[in-house]
C-alpha cells in the first residue's frame, strides 16, 4: 500500500500544481471583480451599493457548489455553448472569490480615516489618484490578512471540481484510490498535501503582513 | 404566473424529494453543530491545558482539520469507516466528517469566549469553595455560552451552506437533489433556482430562530 | 495685485436635515488679508471652510475663488481645490509617507511638477517651518505640533492663493500651540493671504488684519480685531469675549 503512494508522487505533485493554478487563476479574477465591487460599496450612489449588497448576500446565503454545477451543467444549456469543467470551476470560484474580497477590500478601504480623504480632496487630488497614493496603500494593510484567508480558502474550495470531474488533487486522489484499492492511505496523503500547501500560504502570509506594517500601525482581522 | 407553471411542471414530480431532501440538510447541519459544539469544547479546554503535550496535540488538530478541504474529510470518513469494519450510512459518515470540521471552528470560537471570562470570575469561585467541575460548570460555561451565541448563529448557517458537499458521498440532500433532477429534466436553471432559494430560506429561518431564542434567553441581563 | 477678492462668499446657507447651519452667510477675503473666525462651538465656523472647498455642498447661495465658482462635486471644484492650502484640526497627514514625501505628494501628482524642483522646494519649506531634522521622519513619530507644521509645510508646497486653518492649534498641547502660531505669524508678515477659524483670540487680536465673530450660523460683528477686542459693538460679541477672555 505504501509503495504505491511513491510510484503516484510525481503524478500528486503534478495535481497540486494543477490545484494551486486553478486557486491562483480564481484569486486574480475575484480580487479585480472584488476591487470593482468594492468601490461600488464605498460609492455616493446607493444603487451600485444595492447592487453589491444583493451580490454578496447571494454568495453567503448559496453554496457554492451549485453554482459550480449550475456553470458546468446550466449554461451550455442556456448559451449553446461548450464549456470545459476548467472553465466552469474558475467561473464559479472566482464569482465567490469577488464575493468574499469585495468585504475585505471595502472593509479596508473604509478603515481608512475621513480626514486622509479630505485632505487628499482638498489638494486637488482626483478619485484616482487619492486612491492610489493614498487610500489604497493605506488598505493594503487592513486587507492583506484577510486576503491571504481566502486564499487558503479558494485552495480549499477548489476541491469541489473534482465534483465535476476536473483533475485537480481531489480527484487525482479519487482516481488512483480506483485503480489501484490503496483506499484510504491516498487520501489521506492527499489531505496532508493540503495541509502543507495551505499552512505554507498562511506562513508567508504572516511574513508579508509583518514586512508592510508601518510605523505603529498593527495589523487587524482574523483569518478564516 | 400560468407561464411559470408550465414552465416548472417537469420538476413537480420533484418536489416532493425536495421536500425531504430539505429535511436531511437541516437534520445534518444541526447534528453537526451539536457535535462539533461538543467535541470543540473539549479541544478548547485542550489548547488552555497546562501540558504541553496536550496543547500541542489540540494545535494540531486545529490547525489540521482548518486547511483541508471538507470533501477530502468527507471522503476520508466515507472510507475510513467501511475499513474499520462499521457499517453506517453515508449519512453518518457526513455527520462525523463535518462535525470535525466545525469543530475546529469551534474551538476557536470556544477559547475566544473562554479568555473573555475575567479572571476575578475564577478567584470569586475559588474562594467560595468551589471545585474545578463547579466553577466550570456554573460560572464559566454559562458566561462563555453568552458570548459564543451570535457566533454560533453565523456558524450554523455556514454548515448549511457546507452541507452541500455530502452529496459527494451519497447523501440525498438539496445539491444532491438539485443534480438529480436537472439530469433528469434538463431544467438546470431553474433546479438551480429552486435548489438556491431552499438554501436562501434555510438560512434565513434558521437565523430568525436564533434572534428569536436569543432573545428569550438573554432576555434584559445587561 | 488686483483689487478683486481672493475669496467671496455671498448668502451661504448651508443644512444638514432640517437643521440650519449656515443662514445667509456673506464674506470677502482680499488678497493679503488675515482674516480670523471666532465665536462659540457648534456655529458653523468649520463648516463655512469646508463648503469654500467642497468638502461640504451648499443649500443656497455663492462662492466664488479666485474668479472661479466653487461647488462641491463639480468640475472646477478641481481647479478651485488646487488654489486653496488648508490645514485641519487633527493634521491629517498620510501616515504611511515620511514628513517629506507628505509635502512633496501633491506638487508631483496633482500639479504635475518635476521631482527634483519639488524636492528642493519642499526641504526649504520643512526647514522654513524648523523641522528639516525630521524630513524623514513619519507622522507617527512626530508631536503633535510638529505634525500640524509639517501640514502647513504641505500646504504651502502647491503656492495657493488662500490658505484655510480650521482650528489649527485646537488638538495640540499647551506647550506646542506657541510653535504653530508662530509660523501662522510669519506667513501673516509675508503677505499671504489666510483665513483662520480660531480659538486663539489673542493671535486674533495680534496678527490678524480682520476678526469676524460668528454665532448661530451667522457672522454678528466683523471689523479690526484690536477695535473688536477693545469695545464689541454687539452684546453678544460682548458676552463671548468677556466669557473667553477671562480664561
Amino acid at each position: 500500500m505504501d509503495s504505491t503512494v511513491f510510484i503516484y508522487a510525481g503524478v500528486l505533485l503534478k495535481a497540486m500544481g494543477t490545484t494551486i493554478w486553478l486557486s491562483w487563476l480564481a484569486l486574480l479574477i475575484g480580487a479585480l471583480g472584488g476591487f470593482i465591487l468594492a468601490l461600488m460599496q464605498t460609492s455616493r450612489f446607493r444603487a451600485l451599493r444595492i447592487v453589491t449588497l444583493l451580490y454578496t448576500q447571494f454568495f453567503v446565503s448559496v453554496p457554492v457548489l451549485i453554482v459550480l454545477f449550475f456553470c458546468y451543467y446550466g449554461l451550455p444549456r442556456l448559451f449553446d455553448i461548450e464549456i470545459s469543467s476548467f472553465a466552469a470551476a474558475t467561473i464559479a470560484l472566482a464569482a465567490h472569490a469577488s464575493a468574499m474580497l469585495s468585504a475585505v477590500i471595502a472593509a479596508g478601504i473604509t478603515s481608512v480615516g475621513r480626514g486622509q480623504w479630505e485632505a487628499a480632496q482638498v489638494s486637488g487630488m482626483t478619485y484616482p489618484q487619492l486612491m492610489r497614493h493614498i487610500i489604497m496603500p493605506q488598505a493594503a494593510q487592513v486587507i492583506l490578512p484577510p486576503f491571504v484567508g481566502v486564499y487558503i480558502r479558494l485552495v480549499k474550495e477548489s476541491s469541489i471540481a473534482a465534483l465535476i470531474g476536473y483533475v485537480e488533487l481531489t480527484q487525482t486522489g479519487l482516481l488512483i484510490r480506483e485503480s489501484t484499492h490503496a483506499g484510504l492511505a491516498i487520501i489521506g496523503v492527499v489531505a496532508l498535501l493540503y495541509f502543507i500547501l495551505n499552512y505554507s500560504i498562511s506562513l508567508a502570509g504572516g511574513a508579508l503582513e509583518r514586512r508592510l506594517k508601518v510605523a505603529g500601525r498593527p495589523p487587524l482581522g482574523a483569518r478564516q | 404566473m400560468e407561464f411559470l407553471a408550465g414552465q416548472l411542471r417537469p420538476i413537480y414530480p420533484y418536489l416532493g424529494e425536495l421536500y425531504s431532501a430539505a429535511w436531511t440538510t437541516l437534520v445534518l447541519s444541526l447534528g453537526a453543530i451539536v457535535a462539533a459544539l461538543v467535541l470543540g469544547t473539549i479541544v478548547a479546554f485542550g489548547r488552555v491545558s497546562a501540558h504541553r503535550l496536550v496543547r500541542i496535540a489540540a494545535t494540531f488538530y486545529v490547525e489540521f482539520l482548518r486547511n483541508i478541504p471538507l470533501l477530502v474529510l468527507l471522503y476520508f470518513i466515507y472510507f475510513l469507516l467501511p475499513a474499520l469494519g462499521l457499517r453506517f450510512s453515508p449519512f453518518v459518515s457526513a455527520l462525523i466528517g463535518m462535525a470535525l470540521h466545525e469543530s475546529a471552528y469551534m474551538t476557536e470560537i470556544l477559547r475566544a469566549g473562554l479568555s473573555a471570562v475575567p479572571v476575578g470570575q475564577y478567584e470569586a469561585a475559588q474562594s467560595q469553595g468551589m471545585t474545578r467541575f463547579q466553577l466550570q460548570r456554573h460560572i464559566v460555561l454559562p458566561q462563555v455560552f453568552r458570548t459564543i451565541y451570535v457566533p454560533l448563529g453565523t456558524q450554523f448557517t455556514m454548515v448549511i451552506i457546507a452541507s452541500s458537499l455530502a452529496s459527494a458521498i451519497s447523501v440525498d440532500e438539496v445539491s444532491g437533489w438539485m443534480q438529480t433532477a436537472g439530469a433528469d429534466t434538463f431544467r438546470f436553471f431553474d433546479v438551480f433556482l429552486i435548489a438556491a432559494f431552499v438554501y436562501v430560506v434555510l438560512c434565513q429561518l434558521v437565523n430568525l430562530l436564533h434572534t428569536v431564542v436569543g432573545r428569550l434567553l438573554f432576555r434584559a441581563k445587561g | 495685485m488686483t483689487a478683486s477678492p481672493m475669496l467671496r462668499i455671498d448668502g451661504l446657507v448651508k443644512r444638514y436635515g432640517a437643521h440650519t447651519v449656515l443662514d445667509g452667510v456673506s464674506l470677502d477675503v482680499s488678497p493679503g488679508e488675515v482674516v480670523c473666525i471666532i465665536g462659540p462651538s457648534g456655529t458653523g465656523k468649520s463648516t463655512l471652510l469646508r463648503c469654500v472647498n467642497g468638502l461640504d455642498d451648499i443649500q443656497g447661495g455663492e462662492i466664488t475663488v479666485a474668479g472661479m465658482p466653487a461647488r462641491a462635486h463639480s468640475k472646477g471644484i478641481l481647479e478651485v481645490r488646487k488654489r486653496i492650502g488648508m490645514i485641519f484640526q487633527s493634521f491629517n497627514l498620510y501616515p504611511h509617507l515620511t514628513a517629506l514625501q507628505n509635502v512633496m505628494l501633491a506638487p508631483v501628482v496633482v500639479h504635475g511638477e518635476k521631482r527634483s524642483t519639488v524636492e528642493e522646494r519642499a526641504r526649504a519649506l520643512l526647514a522654513k517651518v524648523r523641522l528639516s531634522h525630521r524630513f524623514d521622519a513619519y507622522p507617527g513619530q512626530l508631536s503633535g505640533g510638529e505634525q500640524q507644521r509639517v501640514a502647513i509645510a504641505r500646504a504651502l508646497a502647491t503656492n495657493p492663493g488662500l490658505l484655510m486653518f480650521d482650528e489649527p492649534t485646537s488638538a495640540l498641547d499647551p506647550e506646542t500651540v506657541g510653535e504653530v502660531l508662530a509660523v501662522m505669524r510669519d506667513l501673516a508678515k509675508e503677505g499671504r493671504t489666510m483665513l483662520v477659524v480660531t480659538h486663539e483670540i489673542r493671535f486674533a487680536a495680534d496678527v490678524g488684519t480682520r476678526m469676524v465673530f460668528m454665532d448661530q450660523g451667522k457672522i454678528v460683528e466683523s471689523g479690526d480685531p484690536r477695535e473688536m477686542l477693545a469695545d464689541p459693538k454687539t452684546p453678544r460679541a460682548r458676552a463671548f469675549l468677556q466669557s473667553v477672555m477671562a480664561h
